[in-house]
């Protein structure tokens, strides 16, 4: 996969991926979108990139038309660099579980233009899924959304995890996974505006 | 005087099928585009539109991809999650009372927004329905059927919305509304590439116990079908090979658990191609 500055991507693509900018989210914490991303050519591509032995980087990227149009219908698609330590948690997940684990549409990352949370979402930074079915179990009800919340918190200390519940800040019919606003620089690009 | 007698002849017919069919209230909107002929029987009668409403919803669809704010080949995610109209309070449709299985097994990947509008005329899907509808806004899909000149269709909340139900806010239609409805989509409201997949999409129906069945087998039948335990209604567009088609919209109220709900429709829009064509259906089946 290769990296992209994506200070040094095209205006139309800067505009929707905001790379680098600082966000403030509602409760006043500030934090930079991410700015490193892979450049990915195409569905196939995106299907064949094994980011872990049981997630490839489609299953983390498959948005619905809330999406921008630029990110939706045209190649490359840009995904931050993070995204691979979601898979490598997701993988650790499964692991756990013992079971397939499945991401929703719009349930890994999603660009900052996406309709859905926009780029206040951690979903932004590439380092959140939302994972619907464990198994041939669907995370719909208070039971199995608690039982796989405390596997998944138990993993790192560095996950997050929401409760079942239907305020905010809770889920109802997935899992919520973070692992918080990661960027994650890959070693040849440098960090110079 | 032909359509004078015509009238006559049908206002009575359908006032007497209602009476001997226990229903509780008929509306019936006709529009026939050989002659010209209009016919209403009570059709300014509010109903509970139940499915009849899908095809609101359906005109707003394609009005939307006209206009380029979505395209029929783009997907959504297929979520069983909607918010209630008063309140906001979070509700799922019922899986069982469904004809599209096949959708639901799709619940947390995405479906064509063209699969989910068939699936919501064809198969009457509430999960496609409320996807939809809850993708657009409802505010949109009302202001679609005001350009459209369409009055006496009331969308105000997806299906299945028990608690906006318990509140009183309900879809709500008269037949000259719905028949307003289908004129629509005939018309040059819609793109013609548009119009051509709405009138697909409704000839496309998988559920015929009503208005087709009051007709002869070579008719060709555009619709859609309404049910709750109270309303039986089925709206739609009847194309015979030997005359421009003739629009219909036939609603029924009745005391729940009622029978023969369909079987009133269905002897309605007998009655109906009866008195348009001057013959029987049942003598042209062969």
């Amino acid at each position: 996969m290769r990296p992209i500055d994506g200070l040094r991507l095209g205006e139309e693509y800067r505009a929707l991926l905001r790379p680098g900018e600082s966000e403030a989210a509602a409760n006043g914490t500030v934090h930079r979108l991410p700015r490193f991303f892979y450049e990915i050519g195409s569905w196939e591509e995106a299907h064949e990139i094994r980011l872990a032995p049981h997630f490839t980087l489609a299953e983390l990227m498959l948005v619905d038309c809330r999406e921008g149009r630029l990110l939706l219908s045209q190649f490359p698609h840009y995904v931050p660099c993070a995204i691979v330590l979601l898979a490598r948690f997701l993988e650790d997940f499964r692991r756990e579980v013992d079971a397939p684990v499945f991401i929703s549409a719009n349930g890994g990352y999603r660009s900052p233009a996406h309709r859905i949370g926009g780029p206040k979402s951690i979903h932004a930074w590439g380092t959140a899924a939302n994972i619907y079915r464990v198994g041939d179990t669907f995370l719909c009800d208070a039971r199995s959304i608690e039982k796989y919340r405390t596997i998944a918190a138990s993993l790192s200390p560095a996950a997050f995890v929401r409760p079942f519940g239907r305020e905010r800040g809770q889920t109802d019919d997935h899992l919520h996974i973070d692992l918080g606003f990661v960027s994650l620089t890959p070693r040849d690009c440098s960090e110079a505006s | 005087m032909l359509s004078v007698d015509v009238s006559n002849g049908l206002h009575e017919e359908l006032e007497t099928l209602a009476l001997r069919n226990k229903a509780r209230a008929i509306g019936v909107a006709l529009h026939d585009l050989e002659t010209g002929f209009r016919f209403s029987l009570c059709g300014d009668r509010w109903f509970h539109a139940a499915s009849t409403i899908k095809v609101a919803v359906l005109l707003a669809v394609f009005r939307a991809a006209d206009e380029g704010r979505l395209r029929l080949a783009d997907s959504l995610h297929v979520r069983n999650r909607f918010f209630s109209a008063p309140g906001g309070s979070l509700f799922r449709v019922s899986q069982d009372r469904d004809a599209t299985p096949e959708l639901y097994a799709t619940i947390g990947r995405t479906a064509k927004i063209s699969a989910l509008a068939h699936a919501m005329i064809c198969g009457s899907s509430n999960l496609a329905t409320n996807l939809l509808l809850d993708f657009l806004g409802v505010e949109y899909a009302r202001t679609v059927l005001r350009e459209a000149q369409v009055d006496g269709v009331e969308l105000r909340r997806g299906v299945e919305d028990h608690s906006a139900h318990e509140q009183g806010i309900n879809n709500e239609a008269t037949a000259d509304g719905l028949l307003k409805l289908l004129s629509a989509i005939r018309g040059d409201f819609l793109t013609p590439e548009s119009k051509r997949e709405v009138i697909r999409v409704l000839l496309e129906q998988r559920f015929n116990s009503m208005i087709p069945a009051g007709l002869p087998p070579h008719a060709t039948v555009a619709h859609k079908t309404g049910e709750i335990s109270t309303a039986c209604h089925d709206i739609g567009i009847v194309y015979l090979p030997e005359r421009e088609p003739y629009i219909a919209a036939i609603l029924t109220e009745f005391d729940p658990d009622t029978e023969g709900r369909r079987e009133t429709v269905a002897a309605i829009s007998e009655a109906i191609y009866r008195s348009l064509l001057r013959t029987d259906p049942k003598s042209s089946e062969d």
